[in-house]
């Protein structure tokens, strides 16, 4: 059985993360004590920066950033409890952006170190959707996210070690981890335990196939998806997985009604609206494909297999235009993301795509 | 009497049954019993240790007699063998000047100065090396004086002689990977690129900045000109470019190339006809796989394998990844059609060295892929994709699928390693291919089959006298009997190899060749009549 992630107590929030975080620009003006303060915060003197920006406060105890870098400090230095209020309030009123993160990002490490996931929970929200883009933000919210999951996964793990959702999740992880032998052990436990759970033998059948390339696997995993229709012979998915391994143990023949009966189940499937999309076009009807992929981009606009089908579809058909057009949304979707990757290409002396 | 008929039955039932291969590994027999080493062998730290190298058949002295060429990287050397005649092969590489001791990736061949002798190309990181042939005795490096010194590192690939201009000189066009060195190319596990299966591997080629491949046009005078820009072969330039292979696609009369990339979209170069190309991959249907993804593309190899008269393509991959057959509709528009050919079931091989050849002679093209992992690492995961692997061996069946004989074709095709480069010929004209595979750090592999094919045959060596004389770019089309073959004579193609230059058909039960036409690159259409089956026929273009 996977062991979940270990419980450990969350250590305070030290200076690291915060000196971490993008730097504001401040005028040091040296007889402003909330300057002084702001840039005692930037240097990672915490302590000093509480202390000048206290003093500070005194005499003008409107200032919203003395407030807020009071807050941060305070926040650095284990203050959580004084420091969430004035937090929340810069997050939820700063007009400037970079302090609202800061004060956001300073609130879910706050609220992580007390356990207080519910109010995490917005906070990293509001940050993802205001800041898409931000390494720090994606690495709170990553954070968050898997502190909730292996607390749950801990409460599972204790309260109820004997259920098949244990031996469920087990599998999962060692899926995740790439341990498909035992993700394939587990699974059948947790079968064994519970004949009847809707979804084992379909993710069974997925462990199998990861597991192995060999034609024993590809018996083995479609027996499962088998199965898996018999509890629930509506399962458009596991119908094709079913079709996929026909496909593979060269049976395109056999492979045809099933990714039939998979599109006729669940009309909305995108996957079968493109298997049944190559058959057709595979047997030369492409006026009938082409509608098919046409409904496929409809659902999703960024299917590249889609696209890609659509163009050589059209392109078969003789609607050269029409191809043209879509080899030019394939050639926009291929494009290379911006961001990391570029940035990587740039600092190898590259030019970066698209310029 | 009922006893005969079922005697009779089953006699006319073998009589019919395909017969199969025995290939065996007869290298250290020939005498091919130097190992070539390549990078690591339980782990690799760069991507340089996991490309090469190619491998190549070749009548340098032109006795008739194919002789063999291997590649190696650093810490060995490239080696040739001469062809002895009986069955063994010399290693002559010191005394034909060809010791090169570099990180040497493909070859190809072609006779660039048209006085008879087949020169050769090696490519390597580093640079590429003309090494022109001196009436068969030796070869002298002359890349300097060609014109052909890189004025930076490259990491060049796959190459191939080609007249693309149709002029009877010989150009050549260089594939390149990445741009790579030591100092800067991150180390195993460093960033994500660099990671396989929870595996810290060496990194790329995603995450390496990508290069651009050139055409060297040929002058007619020994020197070449870098023609990449003008000719639009250097405008793509999103792609890691490994195994290139050239052919009159869209058969207009001029040569196209296509070059399978790595994690990124094959190239298909058309031939427009005044000195430049165009990269129509996409549009034609040839840069992805039936699902629009890119693949991991290595090599590639051409044959008509359905006998429509059109020449289709093959690309080996990566493991997790279909090989994918292009079947071409006409024009050079392509279909995937790997799963509809029977194709679909060899997912867990990374795929390198490959090629269309008529084993058993039977008028149709079988297909063979050498396989090995790019990460000796994977060994480590105990999962059924393995450092070393077997080859595979389909059968044509001449209903546009083919069948999976690996199994049953002898003991050659199961042995297991880290294969790259492979090349086909028939080192002993006795009508029956040979395969010769450059393996990682072992000695090559030779495979050749204990049971002689049962169809006639013929090996067509062509000779050029207004076109370039090696031929390349001349596309023959085969009738004997009810069937009509297609092929051409390529330089380089498999992945980074050069295959014979002589065109090799199986010609199933027919006892006469019925006719033979021959499109000589440029404008000369020759046609022979009643050639005898079951030999090497030599045919010169007709002068005007």
């Amino acid at each position: 059985m996977a062991q979940p992630f270990p419980r450990k107590t969350e250590p305070r929030p030290k200076g690291a993360v915060f000196a971490a975080f993008t730097l504001l620009t401040v005028s040091a003006f040296a007889q402003d004590p909330v300057a002084k303060g702001i840039e005692e915060f930037h240097q990672g003197n915490y302590d000093a920066a509480k202390t000048t920006l206290e003093q500070a406060l005194k005499h003008k105890p409107r200032d919203a950033h003395a407030r807020t870098f009071l807050a941060l400090s305070r926040a650095a230095t284990g203050g959580c409890d004084t420091a969430s209020n004035d937090l929340y309030d810069a997050f939820t009123n700063q007009q400037n952006a970079d302090l609202r993160r800061l004060a956001g990002l300073a609130l879910v490490e706050c609220h992580l170190a007390h356990n207080r996931l519910d109010a995490a929970v917005p906070v990293a929200l509001a940050l993802e959707r205001d800041f898409p883009a931000d390494a720090d933000v994606l690495y709170e919210a990553a954070r968050l996210h898997m502190k909730a999951w292996n607390d749950v996964v801990f409460q599972m793990f204790q309260k109820t070690p004997a259920s098949y959702r244990v031996n469920q999740i087990s599998a999962e992880i060692f899926e995740i981890q790439g341990r498909y032998a035992d993700a394939v052990a587990e699974y059948r436990k947790a079968i064994e335990k519970n004949p009847a759970a809707i979804n084992l033998h379909f993710r069974l059948g997925r462990a199998l196939l990861l597991h192995s390339h060999s034609p024993e696997a590809l018996l083995a995993a479609r027996k499962e998806f088998e199965a898996e229709l018999k509890l629930n012979p509506s399962d458009a998915v596991a119908e094709y997985e079913v079709g996929q391994i026909l496909l593979a143990q060269n049976k395109p023949r056999e492979a045809r009604p099933r990714f039939e009966h998979a599109l006729a189940e669940s009309p909305d499937f995108t996957e079968a609206l493109l298997a049944v999309a190559k058959v057709r076009a595979d047997a030369k009807r492409y006026d009938e494909a082409i509608p098919l992929l046409e409904r496929a981009i409809k659902l999703q606009p960024a299917n590249e297999s889609a696209h890609y089908n659509l163009m050589l579809a059209y392109r078969n058909a003789g609607r050269t235009a029409d191809a043209q057009r879509e080899k030019a949304e394939v050639d926009k979707l291929k494009r290379p993301p911006s961001g990391e990757f570029t940035e990587f290409l740039k600092k190898l002396g590259e030019k970066a795509p698209n310029q | 009497m009922i006893r005969f008929a079922f005697i009779l039955a089953a006699f006319s039932a073998a009589a019919n049954a395909p017969s199969l291969p025995d290939f065996r590994n007869i290298a250290a027999q020939a005498g091919l019993t130097d190992v070539f080493p390549n990078g690591g062998t339980v782990s690799k730290k760069y991507i340089i240790e996991t490309t090469g190298s190619g491998a190549a058949f070749i009548d340098y002295n032109n006795d008739g007699l194919l002789d063999i060429f291997v590649l190696s990287g650093k810490g060995g050397t490239n080696r040739l063998y001469r062809n002895d005649g009986n069955g063994h092969f010399t290693d002559v590489t010191r005394e034909t000047g060809l010791t090169s001791d570099a990180w040497n990736q493909g070859v190809c061949a072609g006779d660039f100065d048209n006085d008879g002798f087949t020169d050769l190309v090696v490519t390597s990181w580093g640079g590429i090396t003309l090494y022109r042939n001196v009436e068969g005795r030796r070869f002298e490096n002359v890349t300097h004086q060609a014109h052909l010194d890189q004025s930076r590192v490259r990491y060049n690939t796959g190459c191939a002689f080609l007249d693309y201009d149709n002029d009877g000189k010989l150009d050549l066009f260089i594939a390149n990977y990445v741009k790579f060195d030591f100092a800067t190319t991150p180390k195993p596990g460093e960033n994500p690129y660099c990671w396989y299966r929870d595996l810290a591997v060496n990194c790329g080629p995603r995450g390496l900045p990508f290069d651009r491949n050139i055409l060297y046009h040929n002058n007619g005078n020994g020197t070449f000109t870098d023609v990449s820009d003008a000719s639009g072969i250097s405008k793509p330039d999103q792609s890691y470019c490994l195994g290139v292979l050239t052919g009159d696609f869209n058969q207009d009369g001029r040569t196209d190339i296509f070059v399978a990339c790595d994690q990124t979209p094959s190239l298909l170069y058309i031939n427009r006809g005044d000195g430049t190309f165009s990269e129509e991959a996409l549009l034609r249907g040839a840069a992805f796989d039936e699902n629009g993804k890119a693949m991991s593309g290595m090599g590639a190899a051409s044959a008509d394998y359905d006998g429509d008269g059109k020449p289709d393509i093959f690309r080996s991959n990566f493991s997790d990844e279909r090989e994918t057959l292009y079947h071409n509709r006409g024009g050079a528009e392509f279909d995937d059609v790997t799963i509809a050919a029977g194709m679909a079931h060899n997912t867990r091989f990374v795929g390198w060295g490959c090629g269309f050849f008529d084993f058993d002679n039977h008028g149709w093209k079988d297909l063979f892929l050498a396989n090995g992992h790019v990460f000796p690492e994977v060994d480590r995961l105990k999962v059924d994709i393995h450092y070393k692997d077997r080859a595979i061996l389909y059968r044509n069946n001449g209903d546009s699928t083919f069948t999976d004989i690996s199994a049953h074709a002898g003991p050659g095709i199961l042995e297991r390693h880290a294969a790259r480069g492979v090349a086909f010929g028939d080192y002993d004209n006795d009508g029956a291919v040979e395969v010769l595979i450059n393996n990682q750090n072992e000695t090559p592999s030779l495979l050749k089959s204990a049971r002689k094919p049962g169809g006639s045959w013929v090996i067509l060596a062509l000779q050029g006298t207004i076109s370039n004389r090696s031929a390349i770019g001349a596309r023959v089309r085969l009738t004997a009997g009810a069937r009509t073959q297609i092929d051409e004579v390529r330089s380089g193609g498999s992945y980074l190899s050069q295959n014979d230059l002589r065109l090799h058909f199986g010609l199933g039960s027919a006892s006469k060749i019925d006719r033979v036409e021959i499109d000589w690159p440029g404008e000369v259409h020759q046609v022979e009549r009643n050639l005898e089956v079951n030999r090497v026929v030599t045919i010169r273009e007709p002068c005007r």
